[in-house]
């Protein structure tokens, strides 16, 4: 693509605005806030207003925690995992994922596989 | 049969699978257009998702814009010009990709900056023009199920204060695109609205959704394609290129689906038959660059031509040179044969003149060098095995041996010496033969043993020798065992290797401790020149090294190997029921079929790196072939595209603390509803109208999951019916477009005049939106 264009196509977005009052503010450099910070932000928010008990807030529409068993899947081909490795609780479908893959796993490898079911070990 | 052939049968037998080739985002050719039938006053209808924009005037049908939600703002490096690239036009300069930007952070907005943007570019490509500075139209928006204050807070101050719009009203996605399937009347029914960044559960009552009973799932389209991207880093590890978010975006729409029985089809999904269909191969883009490679192929073989021919050359020549040689010394000789001929005749001093004048020191040196002379030109004519021993004759070629050194002069006794030593040379070469003849009577013997013993009891003679094959397999088993638990640092074995090792450096040569004591004393001695170390006095000290390497083992291994493979000789000659896939190579070669990581890994095809080296060919030539290259940068979908779908209803297993569609559905219907199944019961109306929206309702399989799932915990008879949203990514605009119309929307907007008076909190409360928490 030319660069002509890519500027066009800039040119569109950046031009002036009839539709914006000329005495626009200049975009402000300040930092906007990372999406933890909002969130924790609007929980506080919500602290201090005195809400009914069935008024949806963004704390209160979260699906609660499942209370079936859960099922048990190997960890490495999803598969369904009836085993456990004692040394690192990862789980396994059968003697081959375990003599192939879990038994001479290199460190933390076992850790980045424990993560995608959020079982790993976090250190603060 | 070798292995390699039955490898090369098993490629043969399976058709090539077929091969998807790694699709990536790409821009539409034409460039966003631009909308041709702006009015001032008609509502602008803007749907900004966290993946994808969609906007349009609600004069028109369609949105006039769809396109993704991201930006992008860099400098170019040729022009030296800022750039601003919203939507697709990201897409359109490779150099703008590594800065492409979305205004959103998981469910929140949080680049106003780029927001702004955003907008500018919507309003522009709608066309929106003004005299006054302003958008003169009232704006419909979306935003997030429960928004943030702050969120909201910033939309009110960038469309009120820097647009000056003179209305707005916000609204839900996901009720907006069942409103427009609803065909504007909605009723009773459950929306569920999968999204980018959360699938939400929605119950509509009387065509209001009742967000108090609304739940949601923090899981969507972008958390699946995360998922989906660490799955296949860890499967493939080494795998050459990077996944980038769209791709692994695109594999996920393109090839996941959800499983109408996880379990059951879990169960079975590695395998043959059923990976067959379902195993898919992705190409990643790769550069063979094989035309090149040929070549030099080529240019290699005509230079090794070239250097056997120079090699020729070089021998004639050194040939030619040696025949010359050959002259020479020929001629040489007949001169100094006729010289030697006129010193008979001629007295001493005479002689030894014309010695000095041919530069010889006396009669004995001149001879030497004549019969030297002749030595030579002889090997050189008949070559040099002249002096050979096929005719020796023990008794006669060595008269000197057996007689006493004093009865012999001092020259004889070095002539014996010489003969002593050819006499031993050849007795030992006597005595090999001797051995080697005895090896065979014995084989032979052994053989004719065998045969007598086959002949008179084969089943006997087969049952000894495969229990003798057996005792062999296992000794290997076993110290394959101890081989392998070397590997693992806290096996006994590696224990037992580490003290030795231990005790090695600390002081082996049986030091007692007052030896110890006496060299810690003697403070400047040092291992190296330690006075008391004694190790290697002894050569038996050494062996300790052997030890601790595992060379006995493996010698002991290999040797164990070739028995084996004698004894599996004789049965596969002799024993009618003992084949080749009874041997032990045969057991031990990969049954990739049974294999569930093979399967797993490489689909149901065999290995075919694996079949090369089998075959013996080096390893970095087959790295280096365009089959393995372009095998390398496949992925296999397989278990993936039903494991990462399935997390909507099990979200444990990607570690997510929270029910699934189907228990939040289940205890919405039975608990949080009044349960009532009867005709006028809320949950027998609500029941109906399941209706599936969102990116993710793409997903096949949706409907009839859901269907099969609630009839399991519905009572009998249950009306359940399940449907999918027409156009899941366009609906909620056009629902938009379809509510705009109404009085409903029109009671909705909040004016300037009432957002600087009740602040940015203030919203109006309606069917397909959030709830005011004033």
């Amino acid at each position: 693509m030319a660069d002509l264009e890519l500027s066009q196509l800039s040119y569109v977005t950046t031009k002036h605005h009839s539709f914006k009052s000329s005495t626009k503010v200049k975009p402000s450099n300040k930092r906007f806030k990372p999406a933890r910070q909002l969130i924790s932000d609007e929980i506080k928010y919500l602290q201090t207003k005195s809400l009914k008990f069935d008024t949806p807030t963004l704390t209160s529409i979260t699906a609660p925690p499942t209370l079936k068993p859960s099922k048990k899947y190997c960890d490495i081909t999803g598969l369904e995992g009836k085993y456990r490795s004692p040394s690192n609780n990862l789980r396994f479908y059968n003697v081959e994922i375990y003599q192939e893959v879990i038994r001479h796993m290199p460190p933390g490898l076992d850790q980045e596989y424990l993560s995608l079911r959020g079982a790993n070990v976090i250190l603060k | 049969m070798s292995p390699s052939k039955e490898s090369t049968q098993d490629t043969d037998a399976y058709p090539p699978q077929a091969v998807y080739s790694l699709r990536d985002f790409t821009s539409p050719a034409a460039s966003e257009p631009f909308y041709q039938n702006y009015q001032f006053g008609v509502p602008i209808a803007l749907d900004i998702g966290s993946s994808q924009v969609r906007i349009g005037l609600t004069n028109s049908t369609l949105p006039n814009n769809v396109f993704p939600s991201t930006t992008a703002r860099y400098k170019d490096r040729k022009t030296g010009q800022m750039l601003t690239l919203v939507g697709n036009d990201v897409y359109r300069d490779p150099l703008s990709k590594s800065s492409i930007r979305t205004i959103y952070d998981g469910t929140v907005i949080t680049n106003w900056d780029h927001v702004e943007y955003l907008l500018d570019y919507s309003f522009e490509h709608l066309g929106v023009h003004s005299d006054n500075g302003r958008v003169d139209n009232p704006i419909i928006m979306t935003e997030p199920v429960t928004s943030t204050v702050a969120q909201r807070k910033g939309m009110y101050e960038l469309l009120f204060e820097v647009y000056q719009a003179p209305k707005v009203t916000f609204g839900i996605d996901s009720l907006f695109s069942y409103y427009a399937n609803c065909d504007g009347k909605p009723n009773n029914g459950l929306v569920v609205g999968g999204g980018n960044e959360s699938t939400h559960l929605f119950p509509v009552l009387d065509g209001r959704g009742v967000l108090s009973q609304t739940k949601r799932i923090d899981w969507g389209g972008n958390q699946s394609q995360q998922f989906l991207s660490k799955l296949l880093a860890l499967k493939y590890p080494y795998f050459p290129s990077k996944l980038t978010p769209a791709q692994t975006t695109l594999m996920f729409q393109d090839f996941s689906y959800i499983s109408d029985d996880y379990q059951e089809e879990l169960k079975h999904f590695l395998d043959m038959d059923q990976l067959e269909t379902k195993d898919v191969v992705i190409q990643a883009p790769v550069d063979l660059g094989t035309p090149e490679k040929k070549k030099t192929e080529q240019e290699l073989a005509q230079q090794a031509e070239r250097r056997r021919e120079q090699g020729r050359r070089l021998q004639e020549q050194a040939r030619q040179r040696r025949a010359e040689k050959l002259v020479q010394k020929e001629e040489e000789l007949a001169y100094f044969v006729q010289l030697k001929q006129e010193f008979e005749v001629l007295s001493e001093v005479q002689i030894q003149k014309k010695l000095e004048a041919e530069n010889f020191e006396d009669i004995n040196d001149f001879n030497k060098y004549i019969t030297g002379l002749e030595k030579s030109i002889k090997k050189q004519k008949y070559g040099e095995d002249d002096d050979s021993d096929d005719e020796i004759d023990p008794l006669t070629a060595w008269p000197l041996v057996d007689i006493p050194d004093d009865q012999l002069s001092p020259e004889n006794i070095k002539e014996k010496r010489k003969q002593r030593l050819h006499k031993a040379n050849f007795d030992a070469r006597q005595k090999n033969i001797e051995a080697k003849k005895q090896e065979e009577e014995l084989k032979a013997q052994y053989e004719k043993e065998q045969a007598e013993f086959r002949e008179k009891d084969l089943e006997g003679w087969c049952s000894t020798k495969r229990i003798e094959l057996a005792k062999f397999i296992n000794r290997i088993k076993e110290r394959q065992k101890i081989l392998d638990s070397f590997k693992d640092r806290k096996s006994v074995a590696a224990q037992q290797r580490m003290k030795n090792i231990a005790d090695l450096a600390n002081d082996e040569s049986g030091s007692t401790n007052a030896n110890s004591r006496k060299r810690r004393r003697n403070a400047t001695s040092t291992i190296d020149n330690d006075p008391n170390d004694t190790f290697g006095a002894n050569d038996d000290d050494w062996n300790l090294y052997r030890d601790i390497s595992n060379v006995n083992l493996e010698e002991e291994q290999a040797e164990d190997h070739t028995s084996v493979l004698a004894l599996e000789a004789e049965l596969l000659d002799h024993d009618p029921n003992f084949h080749h896939e009874d041997t032990l190579a045969a057991t031990s070669t990969f049954d990739w079929k049974n294999s569930a990581l093979h399967k797993f890994i490489h689909g149901p095809r065999p290995n075919i790196s694996l079949a090369m080296q089998i075959e013996g060919i080096d390893p970095d030539e087959i790295a280096t072939k365009p089959e393995i290259i372009l095998k390398n940068h496949q992925l296999h979908l397989n278990v993936e595209r039903i494991r990462v779908p399935e997390i909507l209803f099990e979200p444990h297993i990607a570690g997510l603390d929270q029910a699934g569609i189907s228990e939040i559905s289940q205890d919405l219907f039975l608990r949080r509803l009044d349960g009532n199944f009867k005709p006028g019961g809320q949950s027998y109306n609500v029941v109906q109208d399941i209706f599936i929206t969102g990116g993710l309702s793409r997903l096949p399989n949706f409907d009839t999951r859901i269907v099969k799932e609630f009839t399991s915990f519905l009572p009998v008879g249950a009306p359940i019916r399940v449907r999918k949203a027409r156009d899941p990514t366009v609906d909620p605009w056009k629902g938009m477009q379809l509510w705009s119309s109404t009085n409903e929307c029109e009671s909705s907007y909040v004016t300037k005049a009432e957002y600087d008076e009740y602040g940015p909190e203030y919203i109006k409360e309606h069917g397909l939106g959030n709830v005011s928490l004033l």
